[in-house]
């Protein structure tokens, strides 16, 4: 996902900087997300932001509050798009597992191509609070309402848990961001197959988990290579 | 505020039951005829509670020391007196509420014989959730993700994850064997995750019907 993948709300041109206003204030947003996910979400100014972003401070405060709005915003946006682009990599793939493993795979590209924003996505959400993290709330149960599609292969009497959706959703999420705190966003990869029996396993049970973990780990030991090296 | 948890000695601390019963806020000025070493053990044990509370309140984005001695009800050289910084006191209240919800969670499994082990996992995970729901602030506490600049809070985290995964791994296969490795962590951490998320809703109800469903959960994929 780049930057320009956030769809603008405005588009006049700003007289101080020759650049649109939807320029200027994508580019906070996207400068916001680096800071924080570089610096940690306390740390982070809006001096700095401003160093990723390249605008002036009169800019920045014209189109947000402060950092915490700026952030909030930002993410909205950017969690967003990720859905997006995590359900259309799901709707792409033949039937509810490959369409988890597609979705997983496009969400790892993600972090290990934008490790900064993803911190700030997966992370620093998670310091910053409101109202930030009721849109990571927000993002998470879309998420967990695609993985209960799988509720329509289950014979009502054994339908798993109401919160299974939210429950794969936080496994993964701990994943990444055990990852990211270790500075080693790649490690991601190797959880794949982990993954797949955790979330197979919430729905359908042992057997299935087992032959889910199975069906990631030929994958990635046969197209690691090709996985992995399409991060951008 | 949450209550005033009335631990265990330890090693390095006296005994606040030697107080006898005690209100969960500051002691009362001047002379009251309490050993200087009880009324320190009382501040620290407000000043961990505080951290808690102020935690739920605040949030690690906007959490401040002033917050902290604020609602324990103590100056801010008290504070400084027991800790070095506010982390330093989020990190001995995460370690103390860590230490409180493991021997929980061991008392309840060891109710049950060693064979019964879905009892024993279902006790322990019913004693945990019921730990949580009685304190919010301390389940917010124990399982939200600290700011990972914070090594040694973010390394506590890690740590009650691991010991957790180790109980659950124990319980449910005698050799300590699970037919995945690692996959205990993963069950841990999305669970951590689900009752972090019912934590911040500040409801404890909510934390509450968790208890079935976490059961569920963690054992179907075993």
């Amino acid at each position: 996902m780049s930057a320009d993948a956030v769809p603008a709300r405005e588009a006049t041109a700003s007289k101080d900087s020759g650049l649109s206003d939807a320029e200027v204030r994508q580019g906070a947003m996207e400068g916001t997300l680096i800071a924080v996910g570089e610096a940690g979400y306390r740390e982070a100014s809006v001096r700095a932001i401003l160093e990723h972003s390249g605008g002036h401070r009169a800019q920045f405060y014209k189109h947000f509050e402060s950092k915490e709005d700026c952030f909030a915003q930002a993410y909205a946006a950017w969690a967003d798009r990720l859905c997006v682009d995590l359900l259309e990599a799901a709707a792409s793939a033949p039937g509810w597992e490959a369409g988890v493993r597609a979705a997983l795979i496009e969400l790892f590209r993600f972090v290990a191509g934008r490790p900064a924003i993803a911190r700030a996505l997966f992370v620093e959400v998670q310091i910053a609070g409101e109202p930030a993290l009721s849109r990571h709330e927000a993002a998470a149960e879309r998420a967990a309402a695609a993985l209960d599609s799988a509720r329509a292969e289950i014979e009502p009497e054994r339908e798993p848990p109401e919160a299974t959706g939210i429950f794969v959703v936080g496994g993964i999420e701990s994943c990444i961001c055990e990852a990211l705190t270790a500075g080693d966003p790649a490690r991601v990869w190797d959880t794949l197959p982990e993954l797949m029996h955790l979330a197979a396993g919430s729905y359908f049970g042992k057997e299935a988990a087992e032959a889910a973990f199975e069906e990631a780990s030929a994958l990635l030991h046969r197209d690691r290579a090709e996985l992995t090296g399409a991060a951008r | 505020m949450t209550r005033l948890r009335l631990v265990a000695s330890t090693a390095t601390g006296p005994n606040l039951a030697e107080l006898g019963p005690v209100a969960p806020e500051r002691l009362p000025p001047g002379r009251h005829g309490l050993p200087a070493h009880l009324v320190r053990t009382h501040q620290r044990q407000r000043l961990l509670e505080a951290a808690a509370t102020a935690l739920s309140e605040q949030g690690y984005g906007r959490l401040t020391a002033a917050r902290v001695t604020e609602l324990a009800g103590v100056s801010s050289r008290t504070f400084y007196q027991h800790f070095e910084d506010l982390w330093a006191c989020l990190l001995a209240a995460y370690e103390t509420e860590a230490a409180l919800l493991c021997a929980h969670l061991e008392n309840a499994c060891g109710a049950f014989p060693e064979g019964d082990r879905p009892a024993r996992a279902r006790a322990g995970i019913g004693a945990a959730i019921d730990f949580l729901a009685n304190e919010p602030a301390v389940a917010r506490l124990l399982s939200a993700e600290p700011p990972p600049q914070v090594t040694a809070l973010a390394a506590a985290r890690r740590d009650l994850a691991k010991r957790l995964g180790t109980r659950l791994r124990a319980v449910l296969e005698p050799g300590g064997a699970t037919p995945l490795p690692g996959l205990e962590r993963r069950l841990i951490g999305a669970a951590m995750a689900l009752v972090a998320a019912r934590a911040a809703s500040g409801d404890p109800q909510r934390l509450r019907e968790l208890e079935p469903e976490l059961s569920e959960l963690l054992l179907a994929s075993l």
